[in-house]
C-alpha cells in the first residue's frame, strides 16, 4: 500500500506534488486560499519551465560537448545546468520543501538557546540545505537522514553567517544584517586564512587593481545574454569545426542563439518559483518575528545584496574566462562550466570583504575556490544527475550528465556527500563538528569586529542612498 | 506610466520579493507603475527610461537616476519611508 502511494507520488513528479505542499504550507501560515493557490500553481509552472529549458540546454550543448571530446579530447561532458536547476532539484526532491520548516525550526531553537544571533528570513535560500539533504537522502536511501543533513547544514550556515557578520558590516556598512547563504558563506573558511597568508607575502601585500577599469573593459562578460551567445558560437566552432560551411555554420549559429536563450530563460523560470514562495516567506517571517519580539539579532538575508559592490563584480568578471580555462586545463575535470558562469559573484561575495576589496587577492582566492570546486563537482556528477532525474527533469538522450557550480562545486556539498557516505555515523560526526564550530563562533563573535586599521581598498564603495 | 527598475544581484531572487512589495504597496497608495527587474552586472550600460531605481546593492557611479535603498523591503524596517522616497522621485 505504502509502496503504491510512493510510486504514485514519484510518477506525478515534483511539478505536481510541490504545489500541494506549498498550498498546505501557505494555508498553515494563514495566507488566503486564493493567494495560496496562485503561489502553489506558480511553483508548479516554474518547475515545468525549468524542465523545458534544461531540455533545450542538454539537447543543444550535449552533442556539442560530445563533439569537442572527439575533436580535441577535451572531456568536458558534464554540463553545468546552474543554480536555477539546482534550486529546483533541491526543492523538488524528497527532502525538498520540508527543508523550510526543518530549517526554520533549527533556526528558532538556535536563537532561543543563544547558539546563533541570526534569524534567517531568506526562505528562498533554504534550497541550499534542501540540496545537500537531497544528495544525502540518495546516498543513504533515507529521507530521514536527508532531513537530518539539512538540519546540520542549517546550523553550519547560521554559524558562518554570525562569524562573517563583523567583516561584512565593516566593508558594506550594513548594520544588523548577516548572510546565511549556502553558496557564499562557506568560502569565508577559505578567505580568512588566505588573507592572513597574503598579508605575509611580500609581493602581494600591496598589489591592487582598479574595479572601475575592469568593469569598463570586461563588463560585457557580466551580461548573460551575450555571454551565452558567444560561448555557444565558440563551443560550436570547437565542436563542429568548419569543414562543411553550410551544415556547420547552421549548427554553430543555432547553438549560439539557443544558449543565449538558456542563459536568459532559465533565471526567468526560477523567478516563478520565487514568486510562488513569497506568501510562505511572508507568513513564516511574521510567525518567527512575533515569537522573538525585541530581541537583538542579525537579520539573515540573501548575499545577492552584496554582489553589486564594484570589487565583487570586477573579481567575478575576471573569473569568467579563468573558470573556462581552469575547466579545460585541470586534468581529470569533467565539468563544462556554463550557466553558473553568471553566478560567480555569489562565490566571491563574502570573500571580497575579508580581502578588503582587493581584487588581486579575491581573484586568487576565486581560482582556488573554483579550481578545487571543479573536482568536487566532477566527483558528484553521478549523484547530481540522479537527483535531477529523481525530480523528473528529462535529460536528452538519457546520456547527458549534469552538475552545477552553485552548489555542486561547493566545499560544503563535498563535506556532506562525504559524511553521508558514512550514513548516520558520518552525519553524527558531522553534527558534532558543526556544533563545536557554532559554539566556538558564539564565544568568538561576542568580541568586537576584527582588529584592522587598513582602510577598505575601495573605501568609496557607493551605497545606494537616494 | 512611470517606470521603476528593481536591482539585485541576480535580477531574480531578492528583486522579485521587492518588486512584489513595491507593486502592492504603491497600488494601495493609488499608484499604478511598471516595474522591471535586472541584475546589477547588467547596469553598466545605464538604465534609460526609468524614473527611479530601487536597489539592494551598490549601483555603478555612472547611474544618474535617483536610487532608493531596497533593504527596508527585505527587513521590514523603514518600508513607509522608502515608499515615500519612491513616490517623491516618481512625482519629480
Amino acid at each position: 500500500m505504502v509502496e503504491t502511494i510512493t510510486s504514485y507520488i514519484n510518477d506525478l513528479g515534483a511539478a505536481v506534488v510541490l504545489p500541494f505542499f506549498i498550498f498546505a504550507f501557505a494555508l498553515l501560515l494563514r495566507q488566503g486560499a486564493g493567494d495560496a493557490l496562485r503561489a502553489a500553481l506558480k511553483i508548479g509552472v516554474g518547475f515545468v519551465g525549468i524542465n523545458l529549458v534544461i531540455g533545450l540546454l542538454g539537447g543543444q550543448l550535449g552533442p556539442a560537448a560530445q563533439a569537442m571530446v572527439e575533436n580535441f579530447g577535451v572531456e568536458l561532458t558534464a554540463i553545468d545546468v546552474g543554480w536555477p536547476s539546482t534550486a529546483a532539484i533541491a526543492f523538488g526532491s524528497q527532502v525538498g520543501a520540508f527543508a523550510i520548516p526543518v530549517g526554520l525550526l533549527v533556526n528558532v531553537v538556535m536563537l532561543a538557546t543563544g547558539f546563533t544571533k541570526t534569524l534567517d528570513i531568506d526562505l528562498w535560500n533554504y534550497w541550499h540545505i534542501a540540496f545537500t539533504g537531497a544528495l544525502v537522502a540518495i546516498i543513504t536511501d533515507s529521507t530521514a537522514a536527508g532531513l537530518f543533513a539539512a538540519a546540520i547544514h542549517m546550523v553550519l550556515v547560521l554559524a558562518l553567517a554570525d562569524w562573517s557578520a563583523p567583516w561584512l558590516a565593516r566593508y558594506y556598512g550594513f548594520e544588523g544584517i548577516s548572510f546565511p547563504h549556502g553558496t557564499s558563506a562557506p568560502y569565508v573558511f577559505l578567505a580568512i586564512p588566505l588573507n592572513a597568508l597574503f598579508d605575509r607575502t611580500p609581493g602581494l601585500r600591496n598589489w591592487q587593481a582598479d574595479p572601475d577599469a575592469i568593469q569598463r573593459r570586461f563588463g560585457v562578460l557580466g551580461e548573460s545574454l551575450i555571454l551565452g551567445a558567444v560561448l555557444g558560437i565558440l563551443i560550436g566552432l570547437l565542436g563542429y569545426g568548419f569543414d562543411d560551411p553550410r551544415g556547420d555554420s547552421i549548427l554553430i549559429l543555432q547553438l549560439g542563439i539557443n544558449l543565449a536563450a538558456v542563459m536568459l530563460l532559465l533565471p526567468r523560470m526560477v523567478q516563478l518559483l520565487m514568486e510562488g514562495l513569497i506568501p510562505i516567506s511572508e507568513g513564516a517571517q511574521e510567525f518567527v518575528r512575533s515569537r522573538f519580539p525585541g530581541r537583538d539579532f542579525y537579520i539573515g538575508l540573501d548575499s545577492a545584496i552584496a554582489v553589486g559592490a564594484p570589487a565583487v563584480i570586477a573579481t567575478s568578471l575576471l573569473l569568467v574566462p579563468i573558470t573556462l580555462l581552469l575547466a579545460v586545463l585541470l586534468p581529470g575535470n569533467r565539468v563544462l562550466p556554463f550557466v553558473d558562469l553568471a553566478t560567480i559573484p555569489f562565490i566571491v561575495a563574502m570573500m571580497v570583504p575579508i580581502f578588503r576589496g582587493n581584487i588581486i587577492r579575491s581573484v586568487i582566492a576565486g581560482i582556488v575556490a573554483i579550481g578545487g570546486g571543479l573536482y568536487i563537482a566532477t566527483s558528484i556528477v553521478g549523484l547530481f544527475t540522479r537527483a535531477a532525474t529523481d525530480v523528473n527533469f528529462e535529460m536528452p538522450q538519457n546520456a547527458t550528465r549534469v552538475v552545477s557550480l552553485v552548489d555542486g562545486a561547493n566545499p560544503v556539498t563535498g563535506l556532506f556527500v562525504l559524511s553521508g557516505q558514512g550514513s548516520w555515523v558520518g552525519l553524527g560526526v558531522l553534527l558534532a563538528a558543526v556544533l563545536a564550530f557554532a559554539w566556538w563562533v558564539r564565544g568568538h563573535a561576542a568580541r568586537p569586529a576584527p582588529e584592522d586599521t587598513d582602510e577598505p581598498a575601495d573605501a568609496q564603495t557607493r551605497t545606494s542612498g537616494a | 506610466m512611470k517606470r521603476i527598475l528593481i536591482v539585485c544581484g541576480t535580477g531574480i531572487a531578492t528583486s522579485t520579493v521587492i518588486a512584489d512589495k513595491v507593486r502592492k504597496r504603491l497600488a494601495e497608495r493609488g499608484l499604478d507603475v511598471k516595474i522591471d527587474q535586472t541584475k546589477v552586472s547588467e547596469l553598466h550600460r545605464g538604465a534609460k527610461g526609468y524614473d527611479v531605481i530601487v536597489a539592494t546593492t551598490d549601483v555603478p557611479q555612472s547611474i544618474d537616476i535617483p536610487v532608493v535603498k531596497g533593504m527596508p523591503f527585505l527587513t521590514g524596517v523603514g518600508v513607509d519611508k522608502a515608499l515615500d522616497d519612491v513616490e517623491r522621485h516618481l512625482a519629480d
